[in-house]
């Protein structure tokens, strides 16, 4: 048949096509490169704007080229890490390799390697199951108890550790309940927002909760100490301990959760109240695990022997030391293999946050921060420049900002901005820098804004769309349970 | 199972094998792509095709760490991938439609992919007669990134992409538009966009130079297999070019015919070559079109009328290459 004569003489177009198809797919695929790129060139060769320097012109340039390319993603995002490196030593004059080599790394990119690597050394121990178990024994076989239990477990665990390690956990734990029920996926489509949710929201709200639940955390602690921190008794409430994080943020957390289940059931409305056959199962299910092993209950040793590492020593030796020594410790004990972190840990993200962090420390040293930040307020409408006027801009700011790109990133971005902008406008920096926290935790909109929003998708069970249909509530809840907490909660305690 | 089927290296395929008719059909869980399929198992019927089901799952790009860990889970636990869920329902399709019997041998295989260790996976179905079905779940850095590595590796005669909506439009489904523009620019095969595909009114054949003369042919051949009734329609710009257009319908019907293949009807109009094959095709299954002679760099900027009509049509429309 004619149709199957050209088969081998295709042979040496496939050859060396396969990853550079041709020029329209190039281009095609990397538009968003040139865009950046030419974005970059036509800000650079603009004028200097006024009461801004030279060095501070490009570092704005850089940043805004690298902001392009962490919400487009043409190139992997540890790419785009790399370029931020060699654009800091290639353009900017006084700055060279060794000075920018040394700014990668900080306590905060320690920590994130650290709990990278705590992440997979806990999936590892396989404790899923009995998660499982301990919520269905909690909450009974009533759907809404069940979704608590989910959202709860999800929260508390969020809070201390990654919430992509908590949400790939809790996956499979909301699938079987899911599948157990119906295996038609049209019948359950409520049911299987309203659990999917009550875990990724779960974890959004309560990664939060203490300096430990999530990157961002940790590199708006950095800031703190880097940006504002002499040395000197009058400075060292930039020095902010685990305790001290706990004591502002948790309560944010907990005060969300019973809105964040209300606005599920509300919006997706659940098909079955109770799911009594499916939680029969999968307690037979998570029964087969038999009781605890002696090395599961060293894992969870090993966890809690870090929560009070970092609870009671971070202020000494830093977040990262006490993430890295709980990832040893399970290596050395033989919990965990280093082939299972080395594949496991997405090395990729640790570089990201490292060149992000390097870039926000240009950004406050050149002044480029402070010029954005002032201009930023100067723009403000009347009475939105201070207080909780302020407050709700920055939040709002950093909202929209995170819905496009991860928490962290956002956060080593907005971080030295905000802080500035709490200078300029006589703010407490510390409560514009929890603003700047906790409101990058509100990417409820889209499905790249948390890992855990991409994971539950993952699922297969969600449309992009009931990101939006739910997430404009969330955003609205939080954005307000956040404001009462700056107004009433935060003085009360001091800050 | 062919293990060459799954593996990186061209040549292994291209290698092997007696000659069969390959059908690629791109599975996205889409009510269109489920009659994209009833199409597929429409033109593979009898004992030479067979057809490969393909899922591709993009990759856990930047940020999204987890993602790889959250599938290795489900996967421990015995949960079925999303993917590979939207491949059984496809595959039990196929049993509805009687392609698929009880006793084919059936084995399964996974890959570690992209550092991924869940990476690709694929459950095979051949029978006696050495007919093969493959289910393919694939890691790839995008939709269409991974149609066309599959097309790369594996030689298919028709690769069948399903859309729901004419433009850019396809709210039901996974597969977009700037999926479907990128795969049919960049397939050196035959593509078939099935666009709320009906069976039985015949390809409408559209023809104008000697290389859409071949593609006619190619398509009346494929046409065959489904009993599909054949027409023929040549749209000249001015009134000037119309004897070229005659002229094309005839060599184009000489073509056919001297494939064994009959022509039900032929039409030759003046004016916009765009409207009026998607005004005519609107009464057919599929529109037939030759590949655009726009190529490379220069189609990045410019659209031709192929282009075009696989965008605004009602319809299905088949890029013959």
């Amino acid at each position: 048949m004619a149709l199957f004569t050209t088969r081998r003489s295709r042979r040496f177009r496939l050859r060396g096509t396969r990853n550079l198809r041709s020029m329209g797919y190039f281009l095609r695929e990397k538009r968003w490169l040139i865009f950046a790129f030419v974005v970059g060139i036509l800000l650079h060769l603009a004028p200097v704007p006024d009461g801004l320097t030279y060095a501070g012109k490009t570092v704005l340039v850089i940043s805004v080229v690298a902001v392009i390319l962490f919400v487009t993603e043409p190139v992997p995002l540890p790419a785009v890490a790399f370029m931020i490196v060699i654009a800091q030593i290639l353009m900017l004059k006084g700055v060279d390799s060794k000075q920018v080599a040394q700014s990668l790394m900080s306590d905060s990119v320690l920590f994130i390697m650290g709990s990278l690597m705590l992440a997979v050394a806990i999936v590892k121990q396989k404790l899923d199951k009995r998660l499982a178990y301990l919520i269905v024994r909690m909450t009974g076989t009533r759907t809404l108890n069940v979704a608590v239990g989910i959202a709860l477990v999800s929260g508390l665990m969020a809070s201390v550790i990654g919430e992509h390690t908590v949400a790939a956990m809790m996956l499979p734990v909301a699938i079987i309940l899911i599948t157990l029920t119906s295996d038609d996926p049209k019948k359950v489509r409520g049911l299987a927002a309203v659990l999917l949710f009550s875990i990724a929201y779960g974890c959004s709200i309560a990664g939060i909760g203490t300096p430990s639940g999530g990157a961002r955390n940790a590199i708006m602690i950095g800031y703190w100490k880097e940006f504002f921190y002499n040395g000197d008794e009058a400075t060292k409430q930039y020095l902010v301990s685990y305790v001290d994080w706990i004591k502002v943020c948790y309560p944010v957390f907990l005060a969300q959760l019973p809105f964040v289940i209300g606005i599920l059931f509300f919006t997706f409305k659940p098909e079955h109240k109770h799911l009594t056959r499916a939680v029969v199962k999968l307690r037979t299910i998570v029964e087969k695990e038999g009781a605890m092993k002696s090395s599961d209950w060293i894992a969870i040793m090993v966890f809690f022997a870090t929560l009070l590492g970092w609870i009671f020593f971070s202020s000494e030796i830093g977040l990262g030391t006490i993430a890295l020594l709980g990832a040893v410790t399970y290596m050395v004990l033989g919990l965990v293999r280093w082939e299972d972190l080395n594949t496991g840990v997405n090395w990729g993200v640790v570089w990201l946050y490292a060149a992000a962090i390097s870039l926000g420390i240009q950004m406050k040293d050149t002044g480029a921060a402070l010029w954005v930040a002032d201009n930023f307020i100067g723009h403000l409408p009347g009475g939105m420049d201070s207080g909780i006027g302020l407050y709700a801009s920055v939040s709002v700011l950093t909202t929209l900002v995170t819905n496009t790109m991860s928490n962290g990133a956002a956060v080593a971005v907005l971080g030295p901005i905000s802080l500035n902008m709490a200078t300029t406008a006589g703010e407490s920096p510390l409560i514009l820098g929890y603003i700047t926290a906790i409101s990058s935790a509100f990417a409820y909109l889209t499905v790249i804004g948390t890992p855990a929003c991409t994971i539950v998708y993952a699922s297969g069970y969600l449309k992009t769309t009931d990101f939006l249909k739910v997430g404009w509530k969330m955003v609205i809840m939080s954005t307000i349970i956040l404001l009462a907490f700056a107004m009433f909660y935060w003085p009360a305690i001091g800050l | 199972m062919r293990e060459a089927l799954f593996t990186d290296d061209p040549d292994a395929v291209l290698e092997e094998g007696p000659d069969r008719f390959n059908i690629l059909i791109c599975i996205d869980g889409s009510e269109e792509s489920k009659r994209g399929l009833k199409y597929a198992v429409k033109i593979g019927q009898g004992n030479d095709a067979d057809i490969t089901l393909l899922y591709v799952r993009p990759l856990d790009k930047g940020m999204k760490s987890g993602v790889g860990l959250a599938r290795q889970n489900m996967v421990e636990w015995g949960i079925e991938l999303p993917g590979m869920r939207a491949l059984k329902i496809a595959r039990d399709q196929l049993i509805e439609l009687g392609f698929l019997g009880g006793d084919w041998k059936e084995e399964d295989t996974r890959k570690r992919a992209y550092g991924d260790p869940v990476g690709d996976t694929m459950k095979t179905y051949t029978d006696k007669n050495g007919t093969h079905i493959a289910l393919k779940l694939m890691m790839a850095p995008n939709t269409a990134a991974g149609i066309l590595d599959e097309c790369e590796l594996n030689y298919y005669d028709l690769t069948i992409l399903a859309m729901h909506g004419r433009g850019a439009k396809n709210v039901r489904g996974k597969i977009k538009w700037s999926t479907t523009r990128t795969v049919v620019t960049e397939h050196h095969g035959t593509v078939l966009l099935a666009r709320e595909i009906e069976e039985n009114h015949g390809h409408l054949i559209c023809v104008n130079d000697e290389k859409s003369i071949e593609a006619a042919r190619q398509d009346a051949i494929l046409a065959s297999r489904c009993q599909c009734p054949v027409s023929l329609l040549s749209v000249a710009e001015t009134e000037e070019q119309l004897p070229e257009a005659e002229e094309a319908i005839a060599k184009a019907r000489a073509a056919i015919e001297g494939a064994g293949v009959e022509v039900v009807d032929a039409w030759t109009e003046v004016g916009n070559p765009e409207e009026i094959i998607i005004e005519r095709g609107k009464d057919f299954s599929v529109i037939v079109m030759a590949d655009s002679s726009v190529k490379g760099f220069r189609r990045f900027f410019q659209s031709s009328v192929a282009y075009y009509v696989l965008q605004h049509a009602f319809n299905s429309v088949m890029i013959i290459r």
